[in-house]
């Protein structure tokens, strides 16, 4: 068993250095077959006012007067050096500019995520064993969910717990009550396709016959739920937060133009238009890193969780057909 | 006489407005045992699940009384009720290998059911769990207690499930087909070391199946159900011995094991004609009607550093016109054995022919014209049709594939194949769900039989199907045979079932040979240990005597009816 999950973890460890490297590539293609030269045309804006020597410097830095193939060599041997460049727009290192921005986008995230995670469990709770009627209800709610848009439950939260409750103030968007009615709107969306998966999940384990046979030996709901049914419902929910995690990131966009918090998004959002090349790349970067780190703990964590996560292709037992 | 331990009154389920038990009344002597016999929608899974009050909230509706040492259990509440499971009602589920759950360990689990002997202490437990691990014969307790359900075989799992129901010492356990998901032998261990158990700790039993020849042979009393009502009921012997309804009866006659010779006047009538009277069976004599052939085959698989010979110098024939079975339990490489055949897997050693002509050594559109004559019936009609297809376009697919004949050609061989599968010509606008198990079958054995084939592999054709069922198609089967003259490999692992259809057999084990010969001679005078041990394991189809112990007397008496 170890000296196959090590070779597992490695194997796994192994792909997903090359799934960043590979969304690096492809993002700085995608950059540079744009139409205009994002680069010297912002950098020949007067309104930055770089002198010519300025300009020449810049140019020689990112390589832009040699071939694409080059640049992106150039560019991935940074990248791996973590060496992240300047902005085009500020002059500032971009290691600056996200890492002033990443700590409000992560503690958004990150409490979002415990928020959707609650949310999730407690509606699948609520729709095995709430009476029929309820259950009924319960069972609805992810769907609500998924048909409000994100901007509409940002403003409502707003509206009703800032100006009518003076529970928070949109002044000040990151204390931590701020916060909290920022990550419950990103997390409202999300919650809904984990709570699904972990209905049909609960529904097929609740129905399996180990769940009848426990409950033959006098186990009670909650003990069967807690020591039964929460591990095998929990894997393929496991596979769903990794995936939760990526749209925790993009999503956040919107959430914090909303509340007004300055994090990744906003960063983003000014790259975008200002056509800020080393900016864009390494967020892009960076999402694809923390998406890969959070599939990779969870594909790690999934033969942890079940004992028959195959770790090797076949076993002998199926080739036979025994 | 000891008083009734458990006694049903008038019980009606239903679910929703569907009513599927139909005021169905028996009782269970302490220390004794009842079988509810029926097919499958008989209902006897459903009252069992209502004894045990498993019948899911909301969904069903259970009316009547259960009462268990005098006390109502289906009015009691749930908290009231709770102290009884396990303690006083165990349960033995059919399927072992979904029986504990997959992600927790042996050990873990069994401590559930430790815990009910009100034992705090968690090392004391352990020694307990340990010793009836020990206690259901499995070898290395310890190992069995750390490992994880996925780990163990069909067989041990089940041991494990019936150490933990008997570890709380319940006074009754209801067995939910306890041994029909395993082998023949492991299957007859088991239902011994159950009955063994019960005798010694004083444990009543409520068993559930489908098998008359087991119920006759395990239990004291017999309630024969069908549709959810009871057809009959009374003590083993006397409704084994003259069943009073036609039902009672149909299902005693469809037991493959009371009635080896069922088919045989059948076949012997068709095979005098067609080649003369010739011995049955003969297949020493070389003949040039050989239609399998199969030398000295052998395919090894290896995987993750591991090597297992499924097949070791595998060889058998069959004549034309005869029926051949290959007779293993789980492991013993018959499967292996018909993919070699079928072309799916490419054989290490050895030759293989078809009609006379040898597959090695050809191309792969010579293999597969060569092929064209052999076609197989799957084992579970439940999955091997796709279920998002007509029944017609099943049955028309290999045409379509051979490339045969033109469209209303096809159109007609695929009425021809279900008229003489015994089916409607509307069915092949049907789609697989609105078919019962049977007439899958039915619709499988058409689309073999619409390439016009020689040769049919069936693989186990009717271990997913109801005795009576399973009947129906034999007869079919043994009709076909008789019409087109097909020449049948029968894989199965069910001795009585091969005496009733085959002619000859091979018997295999961990990829060998271990016998082979007429089926008259290996059913009269095995000699290989092996077989003897697989004969042994057929229910003997006599009822076990209400003392126990009188084992030989019943062989006698099985002998004497027979």
């Amino acid at each position: 068993m170890t000296g196959d999950y090590r070779r597992f973890a490695l194997t796994r460890g192994g792909q997903a250095i090359v799934v960043v490297l590979l969304t690096y590539v492809f993002t700085f293609l995608i950059i540079s077959v744009l139409p205009g030269d994002a680069i010297t045309n912002t950098l020949r804006d007067p309104q930055h006012g770089l002198s010519e020597e300025d300009i020449q410097r810049i140019v020689a830095f990112y390589g832009l007067d040699q071939p694409v193939i080059v640049q992106l060599l150039l560019s991935l041997g940074r990248f791996l050096t973590g060496e992240l460049g300047f902005s085009l727009q500020s002059n500032l290192p971009v290691s600056q500019l996200v890492g002033d921005a990443l700590p409000s986008t992560l503690t958004l995230a990150t409490t979002a995520l415990v928020i959707a995670i609650i949310f999730a469990v407690a509606i699948a709770y609520g729709a095995q064993y709430l009476p029929g009627k309820w259950a009924a209800v319960v069972r609805s709610i992810p769907s609500f969910f998924l048909s409000v848009p994100n901007f509409v439950i940002g403003l409502v939260l707003i509206e009703f717990f800032a100006f009518r409750l003076h529970s928070f103030t949109t002044t000040d968007p990151n204390s931590p009550v701020a916060t909290l009615f920022a990550a419950i709107t990103l997390a409202i969306p999300v919650s809904a396709p984990l709570a699904e998966v972990l209905i049909a999940s609960l529904d097929h384990e609740s129905r399996q016959e180990y769940a009848l046979v426990a409950r033959s030996r006098g186990l009670t709901e909650a003990r069967l739920f807690a020591k039964h049914l929460v591990k095998p419902s929990a894997l393929p929910s496991v596979a769903m937060v990794a995936l939760i995690v990526g749209e925790l990131l993009g999503g956040s966009v919107i959430t914090e133009t909303i509340f007004g918090r300055d994090g990744i998004g906003t960063v983003v959002q000014k790259a975008v238009t200002g056509e800020d090349q080393p900016v864009l790349q390494a967020v892009v970067s960076l999402s694809a890193v923390v998406f890969v780190a959070v599939n990779l703990v969870a594909d790690l964590a999934s033969p942890l969780l079940d004992p028959r996560v195959k770790l090797r292709e076949t076993t002998l037992k199926e080739k036979v057909g025994a | 006489m000891s008083a009734d331990l458990l006694t049903v009154e008038g019980l009606s389920i239903a679910y929703g407005p569907t009513t599927v038990v139909h005021d169905v009344s028996f009782s269970v002597a302490k220390g004794e045992s009842l079988a509810l016999i029926g097919e499958s929608g008989s209902g006897k899974s459903t009252i069992a699940k209502a004894v045990l009050r498993l019948l899911h909230h909301g969904e069903a509706t259970a009316r009547g009384r259960v009462a268990l040492n005098g006390r109502d259990i289906l009015a009691l509440p749930e908290k009231q009720f709770r102290p009884l499971r396990g303690r006083a009602l165990g349960f033995i589920p059919q399927d072992p290998a979904s029986a504990l759950n997959p992600v927790r360990t042996v050990g873990a689990q069994a401590h559930e059911a430790a815990a009910l002997l009100g034992e705090t202490d968690s090392s004391v437990r352990r020694t307990k769990i340990l010793d009836v691990l020990e206690q259901v014969g499995l070898p290395d307790p310890m190992r069995v207690y750390d490992s994880y359900p996925h780990q163990l075989s069909g067989g041990m799992l089940q041991r494990v499930l019936i150490a933990l129901t008997v570890l709380p010492r319940p006074s009754l356990i209801v067995a939910d087909e306890p041994t029909s998901a395993l082998d023949v032998t492991v299957q007859k261990l088991i239902l011994d070391m159950l009955t063994e158990l019960r005798q010694e700790l004083d444990i009543s039993l409520l068993l559930i199946t489908h098998d008359l020849a087991i119920a006759a042979e395990r239990a004291d009393s017999l309630v024969v159900l069908k549709d959810g009502a009871v057809q009959e009921s009374g003590s083993s012997r006397v409704v084994f011995a003259s069943p009073q309804t036609d039902y009672a009866r149909s299902l005693q006659a469809d037991v493959p094991a009371l009635h080896p010779d069922r088919y045989r006047d059948q076949r012997t009538a068709f095979q005098s004609t067609h080649d003369g009277g010739s011995r049955i069976g003969d297949v020493s004599s070389p003949s040039p009607g050989l239609q399998i052939d199969v030398q000295e085959v052998s395919k090894r698989f290896s995987a993750g550093g591991q090597d297992v010979l499924a097949c070791d110098g595998v060889s058998f024939s069959v004549q034309r016109g005869r029926t051949h079975a290959l007779v293993g339990e789980s492991g013993s490489g018959k499967t292996t054995a018909v993919r070699l055949l079928l072309g799916l897997e490419q054989p290490d050693g050895g030759q293989i022919s078809v009609a006379g002509q040898s597959t090695s050594g050809r191309s792969r559109t010579e293999v597969r014209d060569i092929r064209r004559h052999l076609q197989l019936v799957y084992q579970n009609p439940f999955t091997s049709l796709d279920p998002t297809w007509r029944v017609g376009r099943i049955i028309r697919e290999p045409l379509d594939q051979f490339g045969v004949g033109t469209k209303p050609e096809r159109a007609q061989r695929v009425r021809e194949a279900l008229e003489s599968v015994g089916l409607p010509a509307d069915v092949a606008s049907r789609r697989p769900a609105h078919l019962s198990g049977g007439q899958r079958q039915r619709v499988a054995i058409a689309r073999a039989l619409v390439v016009r084939p020689d040769v049919v592999v069936l693989d186990e054709p009717t271990s997913a199907l109801d005795v009576s069922v399973q009947a129906g198609i034999l007869e079919l089967l043994s009709k076909l045979q008789r019409e087109l003259g097909l020449t049948y490999l029968f894989v199965s692992h069910d001795l009585a079932l091969v005496r009733q259809v085959a002619d000859t057999v091979s018997v295999l084990r961990k990829g060998q040979v271990v016998e082979d010969g007429a089926v008259e001679d290996i059913f009269s005078r095995p000699q290989h240990p092996y077989t003897r041990a697989l004969l042994d394991s057929i229910p003997l189809a006599t009822p076990a005597s209400a003392l126990g112990g009188l084992a030989t007397e019943a062989k006698q008496l099985a002998k004497a009816t027979a």
